[in-house]
């Protein structure tokens, strides 16, 4: 899809095999490069042009849904008298299905030319320079360093036409030397905005730290959090307990503590395309305009998100929250989570803290518990114990098994600092955060 | 198609040390039913070429779904100057184990095509297995059955010319109890969307949803109104499912080589399973034997040729509790002076392959259930996962399991419910004394695991019968 016209172009020529059923259509065209570097040298290093077209074809609550990534007029013929099959053997939904009418949208991705012009060239110099001076430290460098040109069709036979194009940047790194490992990451649409030096110093300062690291005794702590660690929890809590299939289905925290007040007043969580540092989504996989969702506001538990489907069935509002329709089944998911900025920043954080641990990174988070959004995962790549206002030395990773719960409504410090990192739809927006309940439950020996 | 892959073959020949094409199809059929009413029937097809390129020792990858000549010519000019990209940063040579020139053809042996069974018969058996759990507390139940048949066409600068098609077929059922401020989930055959193989229909008759829909059901009931797992160190035996997930984890990924070369050090992780330890390393008790197999039969990550045109293959990577084998891809074999197993996946034609696992096997032992359980006075039987985490070398994890039923005096007793176990990878290994039958045998498919940047989700097997593990850490989670 060239631009808008070309994406009317398609819906027009999908149309004229649909005939007199009503539709739902989503095309997702990327052309993604991603380059791969480990040990100091780019081992993988790929290039992918795709474009998925997915046609839902309804009549009288019975859907149909076939997927191709071929668009020429046999292909979608022929997929389409499939759906037109699907429809007549399948049952009947046991809610009635609804199309949106057209919406009108009040953003749109952010788009950078010279994210979309760079060139495998580009991105080997950037990470040549990065390895560079990073073995020059005696360290070695790996990571993924990806731009993307990503567009987005949602049309409907009501006469919804959602069209959206954006660019992305996302680039991650570990060093490592023996023991010694730091980790960072970048996420923007605008490849402009990535300082390579700035990477390379925030590495080498963390990985200078993270050395000869110590065990320490398992137990309840007091843990400043990084932004990397605290986009972690969120989406998996955002995946687990604000759900709203999973809310109305009773299997969610939130099924029971709507409109309670359970953490501190300082803890704001939205779905929020409009904050300035998301990338954000501008609408739904059915079309719906996405909006400022509050999960969690002022420390009250509001609400989850919503898809079309869910909405429908349980009589609520979509927040345009709806996934691919592969995905449908699960529920929704928030594209662009948010957490307030605090008042504090991260030097005050530490030193406030008489005893505590500073995480900046976790791996393998998992569920233990949906219900009570139980996570566990390890720490990794920088550990460090804070003791009297300093941190003062590194430790080794450890396994956390926390109540998130538990561990929101023990924050005391959120700091001012905000910063953009990987979600499981869109990018997150999530400050430091200091807890006084995080419970480490076994050590590792590295 | 093979004479388009071949002619952009020839195009690339003269400037490649080394370059292979892959073209994939797959059509994929995926039903789902919630609560006895249809939710979802979804068809799709999918296809596309992938062409990598060896340039001066360095790699480029570029794929199309537009295959007509001139945009494959295109890709393939786009590979080349990715690799020349690559070169940049370039420190020695890559080169591959070499591999014989294979012409052939494989096709995934199969009774009853999926394709070809009416969708009114599968939509029906869902419906009435989630029908049947449909009781007391079980106010949601589940069903899916997703079905794929995959042709790949693989042609390279080696002269191999190798055509699969691969039929995949699997499903299962899922009952959730929901009290208040609790859940309670039981699935079957297996959790995360049950089971899968590279079988036919045939593989969902035997799984007999229906024979088990009642006693999910009530399983799940009355796991909401159990007491949660105790606490402490006792002996437990895992079922075959959850044991799957303990060998895909704690051993599989920790035995592909690329992880231990450091490439997925920024991701997934590295692996504590270091070169120096190769044959040279107690992984386990004399008890624990593990294979990769990547032809047995039916099994998810069954295939005749990994995506580098090399044959299946049978390959011990832990004999008798020693560690003596990597899963390797030709690149990272040559670097051992060893030959490819047949170890490098692709998901699709626009994904590189990568060392993955095909079905990673845990080689059965000689005791009868009975024996395997009746030698525990104290502990846990602990089966079908419900949480997974383990570090980034493959050493500290913690998996939860649906269900756990108390062994005490070497019966089965009370069941328990949000069980968890914790454990150091080559402790626990050695601390495993018993394996039952190969009569309790299967192998398991698990459809999603997930690798690689961008990311890849693999199939793959893992042939389980029960174990015991000896003075395990178990819990429950909160």
């Amino acid at each position: 899809m060239k631009d808008i016209n070309s994406g009317k172009e398609l819906i027009d020529k999908i149309k004229s095999f649909i005939q007199d059923y009503n539709f739902e259509i989503i095309a997702i065209e990327t052309k993604s490069e991603l380059t791969r570097f480990a040990e100091s040298y780019i081992h993988q290093n790929v290039a992918e042009s795709n474009l998925d077209l997915t046609v839902k074809v309804i009549n009288k609550d019975r859907i149909g849904v076939v997927e191709m990534n071929n668009i020429d007029d046999h292909t979608i013929s022929k997929n389409i008298e499939k759906a037109i099959e699907i429809i007549k053997i399948s049952p009947k939904l046991d809610y009635h299905y609804r199309l949106i009418t057209p919406q009108l949208y009040r953003i749109k991705s952010k788009f950078s030319e010279q994210t979309a012009n760079f060139t495998p060239i580009n991105r080997a110099q950037l990470i040549n320079q990065l390895i560079e001076e990073i073995n020059r430290r005696g360290y070695e460098a790996a990571g993924a360093f990806k731009t993307e040109v990503s567009t987005l069709l949602v049309a409907n036979s009501e006469g919804v036409f959602a069209f959206d194009r954006g660019t992305k940047v996302d680039f991650n790194c570990v060093i490592t030397r023996d023991n010694s490992t730091a980790h960072t990451s970048f996420i923007d649409s605008d490849i402009n905005n990535f300082n390579i030096n700035k990477v390379t110093d925030e590495l080498l300062e963390t990985a200078l730290k993270n050395v000869e690291q110590t065990e320490i005794n398992l137990g309840v702590y007091t843990v400043i959090l990084s932004p990397e660690a605290v986009s972690d929890i969120l989406n998996y809590t955002g995946y687990t307990a604000f759900n709203g299939k999973m809310i109305m289905e009773g299997k969610s925290f939130v099924s029971h503590n709507r409109s309670k007040k359970i953490f501190p007043e300082a803890i704001t969580v939205t779905d929020d395309p409009f904050d300035e540092l998301t990338l954000p989504i501008p609408f739904d996989l059915v079309g719906y305009p996405r909006e400022k969702i509050y999960l969690i506001k002022d420390g009250v538990v509001e609400d989850g998100v919503y898809d079309h489907l869910t909405a429908l069935k349980y009589n609520r509002k979509c927040t345009g929250n709806t996934l691919p329709p592969e995905h449908a089944s699960f529920g929704a998911l928030p594209f662009n989570l948010v957490m307030k900025e605090g008042d504090n920043s991260f030097e005050e954080m530490v030193s406030s803290t008489k005893r505590g641990i500073y995480i900046s990174r976790l791996h393998y988070v998992n569920i233990l518990n949906p219900m009570s959004v139980q996570l566990t995962g390890t720490t990794r790549d920088g550990t460090f114990l804070i003791e009297n206002g300093k941190m003062i030395r590194a430790i080794k990773n450890m396994r956390f098994n926390i109540s998130v719960i538990d561990m929101l409504k023990a924050v005391d410090m959120i700091s001012k600092e905000r910063q953009t990192k990987s979600g499981f739809v869109g990018p997150t927006v999530a400050p430091y955060l200091r807890t006084n309940n995080f419970t480490f439950s076994s050590k590792t020996k590295f | 198609m093979k004479e388009l892959l071949k002619n952009i073959l020839d195009y690339l020949e003269l400037k490649v040390s080394y370059a292979d094409l892959r073209f994939v199809q797959t059509e994929k059929e995926n039903i789902e039913v919630e609560n006895g009413i249809l939710s979802s029937y979804n068809v799709s097809t999918n296809r596309g070429v992938g062409i990598r390129v060896l340039v001066d020792g360095c790699w480029g990858f570029a794929a199309s779904n537009i295959l007509d000549k001139i945009s494959l010519l295109e890709t393939a000019t786009k590979a080349l100057g990715i690799a020349q990209a690559s070169a940049l940063t370039k420190k020695e040579e890559t080169m591959l184990a070499s591999e014989d020139k294979h012409i052939d053809t494989y096709i995934t042996p199969i009774t009853k095509n999926p394709f070809q069974v009416s969708p009114a018969e599968k939509i029906d058996l869902l419906v009435k297995a989630t029908k049947i759990m449909l009781k007391d507390k079980v106010k949601k139940s589940e069903g899916t059955f997703s079905f794929y048949k995959t042709h790949k066409m693989f042609i390279s600068t080696d002269g191999s010319e190798i055509e699969q098609t691969i039929f995949e077929s699997g499903g299962g059922i899922a009952a959730y109890a929901i009290g208040e401020g609790d859940f309670q989930k039981r699935s079957y055959p297996s959790s995360f969307g049950g089971d899968y193989a590279t079988r036919g229909y045939e593989f969902i008759e035997e799984m007999k949803l229906l024979e088990n829909a009642e006693r999910i059901s009530e399983e799940a009931n009355q796991l909401l109104v159990a007491p949660p797992a105790p606490e402490g160190i006792m002996d437990i035996v895992l079922g075959g499912s959850q044991l799957a997930l303990q060998v895909h984890e704690s051993c599989g990924h920790p035995v592909e080589l690329d992880r231990v070369l450091g490439k997925e050090i920024s991701y997934a992780g590295g692996s504590f399973l270091s070169l120096d330890k190769l044959n040279n390393f107690s992984y386990g008790s004399p008890e624990v034997t593990i294979v990769a197999d990547a032809a047995v039969p039916g099994g998810l990550g069954t295939f005749g040729y990994d995506d580098e045109g090399v044959p299946a293959t049978k390959n011990y990577l832990v004999n008798k509790g020693k560690f003596v084998g990597y899963l390797m891809s030709r690149e990272d074999a040559f670097k051992l002076g060893l030959k490819s197993n047949g170890a490098a996946r692709a998901e699709n034609w626009n994904r590189i392959p990568l060392v993955r696992m095909t079905n990673i096997n845990l080689l059965p032992g000689n005791l009868e259930l009975d024996e395997l359980i009746g030698d525990i006075k104290e502990g846990l039987y602990l089966d079908y996962n419900k949480s997974w985490s383990i570090d980034d070398k493959r050493l500290n994890f913690q998996f939860g399991t649906e269900i756990a039923r108390e062994i005490k005096n070497g019966k089965l007793g009370e069941i328990y419910k949000n069980a968890v176990y914790q454990g150091i990878t080559p402790e626990f290994w050695h601390s495993c004394d018993g394996i039952t039958h190969k009569k309790y045998w299967k192998v398991w498919g698990v459809p999603n695991c997930g690798k690689g940047q961008p990311s890849q989700a693999m199939h793959v097997g893992h042939g389980t019968s029960q174990a015991r593990f000896r003075k395990i850490k178990v819990g429950a989670s909160k």
